[in-house]
């Protein structure tokens, strides 16, 4: 029966619920149920905190305890809240600690940053890393003869094609009688190439990490070291990228 | 400034470096990512012939891959290895020969040049191992890192020749702890031989362990200054290498040459223009240093600068006493 009934259904136009009237349209789009929860839903809830609050507010006992109790105080009328324990002045001495502190901090995740970069880089050597600093390779010949007539891949015994190819230009006779190992299937090839990319990235921002952190740690000692009251001349400002550069009189310690 | 891959140990300056995943083959590039061949186009290795490309026909290319021309994929169409799983599973790496015989490149998830190691099973620096399933035989590579080894950044800057090779007699000065030395040794492979010339006795306890490990290697601790010191335990070499970082590095070189390097025999010099000269430019160094060498008789072929590894750095091979020219 209920599979006839289902059967039924599906020949049934679907309910939409209806717009608003031509002759009503001045007064904008007609409200959907949805739109009625939303608005429901939020006005109770206020409405609700309301009376929560007025109801508190009414049974409140004037003699019990409560911390702001002596934390707080009125002041021209206006609530104040005292100054927290904790929120004490600070000396210069434990200023200079404090930094130190964060130093030690900074410098300790900079220096695991530049570990992990270090390992990375072991087996990460950019060979065909786009943006790389280029280097630059001279030939000797012996006349000028041989620089006009000098052709790249004539020297290096490889074939023109690969000439770009810097950190791997197969000589001919490697290309002849040499193979190549491991996988070779195009997919299995795509997949080491992404996951080879993926490493790269990692590197990346790693490195960007590290000169971040690098920049955090100068410019938290140069605060430290401009607390003292030694004789210093500015040399630069601090910047985004640097902190600030101070010369100072130098002065010998005992 | 985008994020410098900069050389270890510098900060700031030159050398932006955007983290791209690369591969993405292009004129003068293998073909398709990373692989070679199996996807055509201009100047790739693919099957579509034309000028420049690697048939079967054309003048090279890595002979008979499954699609056209390429490296042959060995390792195909075989069953799926009983992978370990995690790294080292047969399929997570290309392992591609190198120009200079002895090295390879290896790309998985890494990206490196590596040496096939002849001590199976140990690093010496920490550096990571990579092992390559061939059918029966496991094969392990040992990650080269050019930001710590010149001689690794000259290879990855594209230089035309390093002489070192399977079954080469190679003197190496300044070894330091024998890092570099370590992978020199897995190029010579046994039948070759490495003289690692190393003064401080700190590092050369380091390089003493190595040489245990690897009996091509023949530690030798004293200057280099004096090469009579140690001519009793050195026979003629192909090639030195030398990456001592010394103002006089030059000399000690042509020092040794006279000493231990046969006629026709190659050197390969790393300068540190810091080294030689803090204050003038560093192409001024290097050329000067390649003017020293011109006088003692060492005839520099090329010269490489190492960037983005290293800042201010070059690599300069050249032949000694080379043969005089016939003339036709
Ligand atoms: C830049 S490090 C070489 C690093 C090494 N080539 C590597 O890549 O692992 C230079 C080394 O040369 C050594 N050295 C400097 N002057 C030397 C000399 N006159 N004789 C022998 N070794 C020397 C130093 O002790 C130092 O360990």
């Amino acid at each position: 029966m209920a599979t006839f009934r289902k059967a039924l259904k599906s020949k049934q136009r679907n309910h939409h619920e209806r717009a608003q009237l031509g002759s009503r349209n001045y007064l904008g789009l007609l409200e959907k149920k949805k739109d009625y929860k939303l608005r429901a839903n939020d006005y109770h809830k206020k409405q609700n905190l309301l009376s929560a609050l007025r109801k508190k507010a009414m049974e409140k006992n004037p003699d019990e305890f409560y911390f702001k109790m002596i934390s707080s105080k009125l002041e021209d009328g206006e609530h104040r809240a005292n100054r927290a324990s904790w929120d004490v002045e600070v000396t210069e001495e434990q200023r200079k600690m404090m930094r130190t502190q964060d130093i030690k901090y900074v410098e300790m995740k900079r220096v695991a940053d530049a570990r992990k970069i270090e390992r990375m880089k072991a087996e990460l050597h950019l060979l065909d890393a786009k943006g790389k600093e280029e280097n630059k390779h001279t030939f000797f010949v012996d006349s000028k003869r041989e620089v006009q007539e000098f052709d790249l891949a004539e020297r290096l015994n490889t074939v023109p094609e690969l000439v770009g190819r810097v950190y791997n230009r197969p000589t001919l006779e490697t290309l002849k009688t040499k193979s190549i190992q491991g996988a070779t299937d195009k997919r299995n090839l795509q997949k080491l190439a992404r996951q080879r990319g993926h490493q790269y990235t990692i590197l990346t921002q790693r490195i960007e990490r590290e000169r971040k952190l690098y920049v955090i740690s100068q410019k938290i000692q140069c605060r430290r070291e401009i607390q003292d009251k030694t004789k210093r001349v500015k040399m630069s400002n601090e910047t985004k990228e640097a902190a600030a550069v101070y010369k100072f009189e130098s002065k010998r310690k005992r | 400034m985008s994020p410098g891959f900069s050389p270890r140990g510098e900060r700031g300056g030159r050398g932006g470096f955007r983290g791209g995943s690369g591969d993405r083959g292009g004129r003068g590039s293998f073909g398709g990512r990373g692989s070679f061949g199996d996807r055509g186009g201009r100047g790739s290795f693919g099957d579509r012939g034309g000028r420049g490309s690697f048939g079967d026909r054309g003048r090279g290319g890595f002979r008979g891959g499954r699609e056209g021309g390429g490296f042959r994929g060995r390792g195909g169409g075989r069953g799926a290895p009983r992978g370990r799983g995690g790294f080292g599973a047969g399929r997570k790496v290309v392992v591609e020969p190198h120009r200079h015989e002895g090295v390879f490149i290896c790309r998985g998830k890494e990206d490196a040049l590596v040496t096939k190691n002849m001590a199976v099973g140990e690093s010496v620096y920490g550096e990571k191992r990579i092992s390559v399933e061939e059918g029966e035989t496991k094969i392990e590579y040992r990650a080269w890192n050019p930001f710590r080894s010149k001689l690794a950044a000259a290879i990855l800057g594209g230089v035309d020749q390093i002489h070192i090779k399977p079954g080469a007699k190679v003197m190496y000065l300044g070894a330091a702890s024998g890092t570099t030395v370590s992978h020199v040794s897995d190029i010579v492979g046994p039948e070759g031989l490495v003289y690692a010339v190393e003064f401080s006795h700190r590092s050369g306890r380091d390089l003493l362990n190595v040489a245990k490990k690897r009996t091509n290697i023949i530690p030798i601790i004293e200057d280099a200054r004096h090469p009579h010191k140690y001519r009793m335990l050195v026979g003629m070499v192909d090639v030195i290498f030398a990456d001592v970082a010394q103002p006089d590095q030059t000399r000690i070189v042509a020092l040794n040459a006279h000493n231990f390097l046969k006629n026709g025999g190659h050197f390969v010099i790393s300068i540190k223009a810091n080294c030689i000269d803090s204050t003038a430019a560093p192409e001024a160094v290097f050329a000067s240093e390649v003017k020293k060498m011109g006088a003692e008789n060492m005839k520099p072929q090329e010269q490489l600068t190492l960037e983005p590894y290293e800042r201010d750095h070059a690599v300069v091979v050249g032949i000694y006493r080379p043969p005089p020219k016939q003339k036709k």
